[in-house]
């Protein structure tokens, strides 16, 4: 498999939450844990991954008992 | 300006006061001068008194920055804060005490909590800004407070430390459960499900939230939803921590427990928990007078009994349980014996026993 | 701010009365500048009225990367009591061991009046700055100010929430460590875990300097490092007579209340058999200047302590029974068992699993095996005495 880059794998946890939107909540752990198995992507790639999902505004962390990350309300999903 | 991020805080040395700096780990030895009062000594002969005073811990910016004028007229402008929330103000000027502590008490914050004494009740937010509260915190503190005050202020001796802490619900963000005495708001009813729960919370995590299996998932009317087996509920209120439509809170079944006996410290004994004393106080504002009498009578048996240092549990496990209720007249029940996890350690599994 | 509605609080009036410093006066203070303040006072008396909270929790508040630090928080009345319907918390790191300079804590005020409510905890459970009370399009303002004071955001949800320490060497005699610069240390090595949340659920850090533990390290925590010593008590014979000269009775008070009878008093000497001390404190509690901790000092690393959600409360167990912590190598050894900690816990930790909850769940030899520590004698009160082991040996044959 190809080593994937920090935005690719931003892309497809983008994707991965965008999918379970309104059915699962993510964690930070249950992403990395996803995208080990899919592309055997290492644990730093992807604390890079959801920094730039976060920074960039694509995603946003909620809390409710625990923290998790999903795509904020009432925004356009980003391009 | 360019965004700043993880900065941390400001390193610490910034606002250490010179004498601190000069003695950093260079300590020798500290006493009471008086209530409320304490000298640190350095090995170099430097020496830096404490005044410590009581504080409410919810503070207006206003009053910091009263403490902030004070600090500036007598300690040169530096100040810090316990772990218990006092306020304390630190000088190398023995003549600066008196009139500090004057301003201090006319501001209504007496001196005190320091060695042999009872210090401030460390508390969580209850409802002044708490979701999951089974009672208020701040009136309960101080309620209480105002009626232990002479025992803070050491105008009434103390056997040794006594630590009274305060949570608002199990989860307990005050970490309550080793405190010499502990207030705890409690739950007594199971959770309502609400209609729209399905839209709100996942199943799957709200089922197992539940530490005694008492949550199931269900169907009305077709919709998604979950059920309570209500004689397997422990009030726990962990399920409303993950999902808001599984409200806990009751205005007539909600009060406060009252636990005894635990300590962090591990002088002598090793650290313990809290033990349960009173199941249930009712919710009383303003100012839960139950709770406050019951707290009153433990503290005096304390004062009565205990020997030079003896924290009260330890006092506790030299005269026993039979007598500790006998002597604060507390009713024992089915409640104060454990049936969950360690449930046997608590049992006595002995033939040696207090005969009350 | 314009000065808020005001309400009528017969309930939160008594609360005013009594020697105790008044919280009530503290929002009152609060509320002749913000309209926020005020309307607490609204829903607080409500709440008074009718003995129940009207706090709605969670969200999606925060500020721009950071999923800790901010709590929303949202009033159930809110049309009632519009000032307070978003009502959310700021959690600030506090400078290790609660010290400020009055210039530090106006810089802080002045921000808090300008941009929330006025209402401050100093400090919260855990040890930060709490700032009470603001709405969502004042966080970032907020933040920006605060870190151009030099300050920034605490912890909060499953992340390592902000560490606190004891004053430690600042103003103690019996501080074994530096705790105030290990906490600032962790605390900087981990500005990422503590801004990011990324763990299976909290994970809390305290450091008292030695076993009377002010900051409650081993129940409050889940990494809690205690200082104590090795060596010998360090012990001025001059001193102890003094105080038997003064009236202390040393055979009773201190050498019969010593928890392993390790000390004897004839009268004129005190003598200690270190070899049995535990090094609990109370004897060099009760005879100030006359005892003291040994010179061989440093700290013991305990895990896991937690209140009683979900599985019951726990005291934090021995993990590492003595470290020094003033050398490269053993700063280095400690960040690196931290990592272990949390690589194996979240992989297999459950939500809201505590790491103390986990260790027991998946047993504390397995979990001493996949952190890659050494199995030792100082780590439990007794070796088991249920014969249900399992045995390694026959699971590889």
């Amino acid at each position: 498999m190809a080593e994937m880059t920090v935005e690719q794998l931003a892309d497809a946890m983008y994707e991965m939450i965008k999918e379970a939107k309104g059915m699962k909540k993510y964690k930070a752990t249950d992403l990395q844990k996803a995208m080990a198995e899919r592309f055997g992507a290492d644990k730093q790639t992807c604390k890079q991954a959801i920094r730039l999902l976060m920074d960039s505004g694509r995603c946003i962390y909620t809390y409710f008992g625990g923290s998790y990350i999903e795509i904020p309300p009432d925004q356009p999903p980003a391009p | 300006m360019e965004r700043r991020t993880d900065i941390g805080p400001p390193h610490y040395t910034k606002f250490l006061p010179p004498v601190i700096q000069k003695n950093y780990g260079k300590w020798k030895y500290h006493e009471g001068v008086r209530p409320g009062v304490m000298v640190h000594v350095a090995e170099s002969g430097d020496k830096l008194y404490t005044i410590r005073a009581a504080s409410p811990r919810l503070l207006s910016v206003q009053k910091i920055r009263q403490y902030c004028d004070l600090a500036d007229k007598y300690c040169d402008g530096y100040l810090r804060f316990t772990s218990r929330n006092n306020v304390e103000f630190l000088t190398t000027k023995e003549e600066n005490i008196e009139p500090l502590i004057a301003e201090l008490e006319a501001m209504g914050h007496p001196v005190g909590g320091v060695g042999r004494a009872i210090s401030n009740i460390v508390h969580t937010q209850g409802w002044i800004h708490c979701h999951s509260a089974a009672t208020d915190a701040s009136g309960i503190v101080k309620s209480v407070m105002d009626d232990l005050i002479d025992y803070f202020t050491g105008k009434k001796e103390v056997p040794g430390k006594l630590r009274i802490a305060l949570a608002c619900c199990l989860n307990m963000c005050g970490a309550v459960h080793c405190s010499d005495i502990a207030i705890l708001g409690i739950h007594r009813r199971p959770p309502k499900v609400m209609p729209n729960l399905a839209q709100m919370c996942e199943i799957p995590n709200v089922v197992a939230a539940c530490p005694t299996a008492a949550i199931r998932p269900a169907k009305v009317d077709g919709k998604d939803t979950v059920e309570i087996i209500e004689e397997q509920c422990m009030y726990c209120a962990n399920c409303f921590s993950v999902c808001p439509a599984l409200p806990m809170a009751d205005a007539e079944l909600d009060g406060v427990s009252i636990w005894v006996g635990g300590k962090v410290s591990n002088a002598r004994s090793q650290p313990m928990f809290s033990k349960l004393a009173v199941p249930y106080l009712p919710n009383n504002p303003p100012r839960w007078p139950e709770v406050g009498q019951t707290v009153r009578k433990i503290v005096e048996i304390w004062v009565e009994h205990a020997e030079p240092d003896e924290r009260l549990g330890e006092m506790i496990q030299r005269m026993g349980w039979p007598r500790f209720f006998r002597l604060a007249g507390i009713q024992f029940s089915k409640e104060h014996i454990d049936d969950y996890r360690y449930a046997a350690l608590s049992l006595k599994r002995t033939a040696q026993v207090h005969q009350a | 701010m314009a000065e808020g509605k005001k309400y009528v609080t017969p309930k939160l009036d008594e609360l005013e009365k009594g020697p105790w410093p008044s919280f009530v006066k503290e929002i009152k203070a609060a509320a002749q500048k913000s309209p926020m303040a005020a309307a607490l006072l609204g829903q607080l008396e409500q709440s008074y009225d009718e003995k129940i909270g009207h706090w709605k929790h969670g969200g999606i508040v925060g500020v721009v990367g950071y999923g800790g630090g901010v709590i929303g928080r949202y009033s159930d009345l809110g049309d009632k009591y519009p000032e307070v319907a978003h009502f959310h918390t700021i959690r600030i790191n506090q400078p290790a061991g609660w010290f400020y300079t009055t210039e530090a804590l106006r810089g802080l005020c002045d921000i808090w009046e300008e941009h929330g409510s006025g209402l401050t905890n100093m400090h919260g459970s855990t040890g930060d700055i709490i700032f009470l009370g603001t709405t969502t399009d004042q966080l970032e303002k907020v933040f920006s100010k605060l870190t151009a004071l030099g300050f920034d955001l605490g912890g909060s949800g499953s992340d390592v929430r902000t560490p606190s320490c004891c004053n430690g060497m600042a103003r103690c005699e019996w501080a074994c460590y530096d705790t105030m610069k290990v906490c600032y240390n962790l605390t900087m090595a981990f500005q990422d875990e503590i801004h990011r949340p990324a763990f299976p659920y909290k994970f809390k850090m305290k450091m008292a300097g030695c076993p009377n533990d002010c900051v409650a390290a081993i129940a409050r925590a889940d990494l809690s490092i205690i200082g104590t010593w090795k060596d010998e008590i360090q012990q001025d014979d001059e001193m102890i007579k003094k105080f038997a000269d003064e009236g202390l009775d040393i055979q009773r008070q201190i050498v019969s209340r010593c928890p392993t009878r390790c000390m004897d008093w004839d009268g004129k000497k005190l003598t200690i058999n270190n070899e049995n001390c535990v090094k609990c404190m109370f004897c060099i509690n009760s005879m100030p200047r006359a005892l003291a901790p040994g010179k061989e000092r440093g700290a013991m690393v305990l895990l896991g302590a937690k209140a009683p959600i979900v599985q019951g409360a726990q005291l934090s167990s021995v993990l590492i029974p003595f470290i020094d912590l003033e050398d490269e190598e053993s700063w280095n050894d400690l960040k690196q068992l931290l990592e272990n900690i949390w690589e194996v816990w979240c992989e297999e930790g459950k939500n809201r699993e505590r790491v103390g909850e986990f260790a027991l769940r998946v047993g504390f030899g397995n979990f001493l095996e996949a952190i890659g520590l050494e199995p030792r004698p100082e780590m439990v009160a007794y070796p088991r005495d249920n014969p249900y082991v399992f045995y390694q040996t026959a699971k590889k044959e």
